[in-house]
C-alpha cells in the first residue's frame, strides 16, 4: 500500500477542525441560520465548505452547546441556532487553549528566528 | 424540474442515511440550505439552474451523507484490528472442524456461531469460502454492536504468540540447522525400515515370539491398512523436515499438521473390534481402547492446535503487508 505524503490542503482541512468549532460558537453568541452563517463567515474572509459546516451545527446540537429552532412565519422556513450556557463555557476552554497554543507557536518562531539569525551570523 | 432535482438528491441523501434517527431533520435542514442559497443567488424565486448550482456546491450525496455520520463510525477504529484478528481465529477453527466433518462424515453444531455439515470433500472445498465469508460477518456484527454500545470495552486476545507484534522470527542458528539435519535422517531412517517392514511382512505392527519369528500384532486387513497410514506420517514428517533445512516457510508446518490430524482422523475410524490377531485378555483390551483413544485424541488437539495457530500466523502476516 502506497501512503500519499498529506498536501497543505489536507492539514489545513485538520487544523480547521478546531478552528471551525471557536468561530461557530463564538458568531452564535447572536442567533443566526445556517446560510446567514456561510455568508457572514465569507465576509469575515473565510471560506467554509457548506457540507462541513451543517453536520458541524447538528455534532454541536447534538453535545448540548447548541440550541435550534424552526422559523416557519416565512415562505422558506429557516433553522436557527444559538449558543447555550453549556456552549458559553466550551467556547470560553476551547478560547483559552487557542491563545496558548498560538502564544507556544509565537515563541517558537520567534525562537527560530532567533536560532537562524544567529547560526547566519556565524 | 427544479423541485425534481432536489426531491431526487434528498431522496439520495436519505438513502444514505437511512436507520438515523434525525434523518428527516437532516434533510430538512439541506433543503432549507439549497433554497434559501438559491434564491440569494437569483434575488427572489429560486431557479433550475441556481439550485443545481447550490445542490453542487453541497457535493455528492453520499460525502454529504458520510460527514454527518463521522460521529459514528460501524467498527470503532480501535476494534478494526479485530475484525481480522478474531475472523482468522474463527476461520481457523472453522477450517479444523470441516477437515473433521470430512473425516468423520459428522457434522458439527457450536451453536450459534458455527454450524458444519457433514460433507464430502469436494462438498469442503466450495464450503470453505462460504464459511470465510459467515465467519467474517459474525465478526462485524459483534464489533458493530460493541460499537455502537459505545462502552469502553477491551476486547480479549490469545497470548500465545498470534500476534505479530510479539513474534520475533526465528533466527538461523548452526544448532538448529543441525538438528533439524539429524532430525531428518532420524526420520529417514525410520520410514526407510517401517517401508522393508510392510514390503516384507505387509505390516510394520510386530512382535517376536520365543523362536525370535516376527509376528503381527494386528489382523492382515487393519495391519496393512494402520502400517500404511503410519508410514505416511512418518513420510510426512520426514519430508517437512527436509524442507525446513532451505525454508523458514510455517506453510510447511500448515500442510504438515494439515495431513497429520486427516491421518490421525482415518486412524481412529479404524474399527477397534476384531482388531488384534493376537489374544488379549478381556480385561486388558477393555483398559486398552480408551487408553489409545485418550492418547491419539491428544495428539489430534496437539496437532489442531498448532494448526491453528499458525493459520493465523500466516494471515496476519498477510494481512500486515
Amino acid at each position: 500500500m502506497v501512503k500519499q505524503t498529506p498536501d497543505v490542503g489536507t492539514l489545513e482541512t485538520e487544523m480547521n477542525r478546531g478552528f471551525l468549532h471557536i468561530l461557530v460558537l463564538s458568531l452564535l453568541e447572536n442567533e443566526m441560520y445556517g446560510y446567514s452563517m456561510v455568508k457572514h463567515i465569507e465576509s469575515l474572509g473565510y471560506q467554509v465548505e457548506e457540507n462541513t459546516l451543517y453536520p458541524l451545527l447538528r455534532r454541536l446540537e447534538k453535545n448540548g452547546w447548541i440550541t435550534s429552532r424552526w422559523d416557519l412565519s416565512t415562505d422558506r422556513p429557516r433553522k436557527f441556532y444559538s449558543i447555550t450556557p453549556a456552549g458559553r463555557a466550551i467556547r470560553a476552554s476551547l478560547l483559552d487553549i487557542w491563545k496558548a497554543q498560538n502564544a507556544i507557536l509565537d515563541r517558537v518562531t520567534k525562537m527560530t528566528k532567533i536560532t537562524g539569525e544567529n547560526s547566519n551570523g556565524q | 424540474m427544479a423541485n425534481n432535482k432536489l426531491e431526487a438528491y434528498l431522496e439520495e441523501i436519505s438513502h444514505y442515511l437511512s436507520g438515523r434517527a434525525e434523518r428527516e431533520e437532516i434533510l430538512n435542514e439541506i433543503r432549507s440550505h439549497i433554497l434559501e442559497k438559491a434564491a440569494s443567488a437569483t434575488g427572489g424565486s429560486p431557479s433550475d439552474e441556481a439550485i443545481a448550482q447550490a445542490i453542487a456546491a453541497l457535493g455528492p450525496a453520499r460525502r454529504l451523507a458520510e460527514r454527518y455520520a463521522e460521529d459514528r463510525p460501524i467498527i470503532a477504529p480501535a476494534y478494526k484490528r479485530y475484525l481480522f484478528r478474531y475472523t482468522t481465529l474463527l476461520f481457523a477453527i472453522h477450517t479444523v472442524l470441516i477437515v473433521l466433518a470430512v473425516i468423520f462424515k459428522e457434522s458439527f453444531i457450536i451453536f450459534p456461531i458455527l454450524f458444519v455439515p457433514q460433507l464430502s470433500p469436494f462438498d469442503a472445498v466450495l464450503y470453505l469460502p462460504m464459511a470465510f465469508l459467515a465467519d467474517l460477518g459474525l465478526v462485524a456484527l459483534v464489533l458493530y454492536f460493541i460499537t455502537q454500545s459505545g462502552k469502553d470495552i477491551v476486547l480479549p486476545w490469545p497470548k500465545f504468540g498470534l500476534d505479530l507484534d510479539e513474534v520475533k522470527p526465528p533466527r538461523r542458528r548452526f544448532w538448529s540447522i543441525f538438528g533439524t539435519a539429524v532430525g531428518t535422517t532420524i526420520m529417514l531412517a525410520i520410514t526407510s525400515f517401517c517401508l522393508h517392514l510392510l514390503a516384507r511382512y505387509d505390516t510394520i505392527f510386530l512382535y517376536l515370539t520365543r523362536t525370535k519369528e516376527p509376528r503381527p500384532i494386528f489382523t492382515a486387513e487393519a495391519g496393512h491398512y494402520l502400517s500404511i497410514l503410519i508410514i505416511i506420517l512418518f513420510a510426512v514428517s520426514t519430508l517437512a523436515l527436509a524442507i525446513k533445512l532451505f525454508t523458514e516457510s510455517r506453510w510447511v508446518d500448515i500442510v504438515s499438521n494439515a495431513i497429520t490430524l486427516a491421518i490421525i482422523g482415518l486412524v481412529l475410524r479404524q474399527p477397534f473390534d476384531n482388531l488384534f490377531a493376537i489374544n488379549i485378555p478381556d480385561g486388558l483390551l477393555s483398559w486398552l481402547k480408551p487408553t489409545i483413544l485418550i492418547v491419539l485424541l491428544i495428539i489430534a488437539v496437539a496437532t489442531a492446535y498448532n494448526l491453528i495457530r499458525d493459520i493465523v500466523r500466516v494471515s496476519r502476516h498477510h494481512l500486515q503487508k
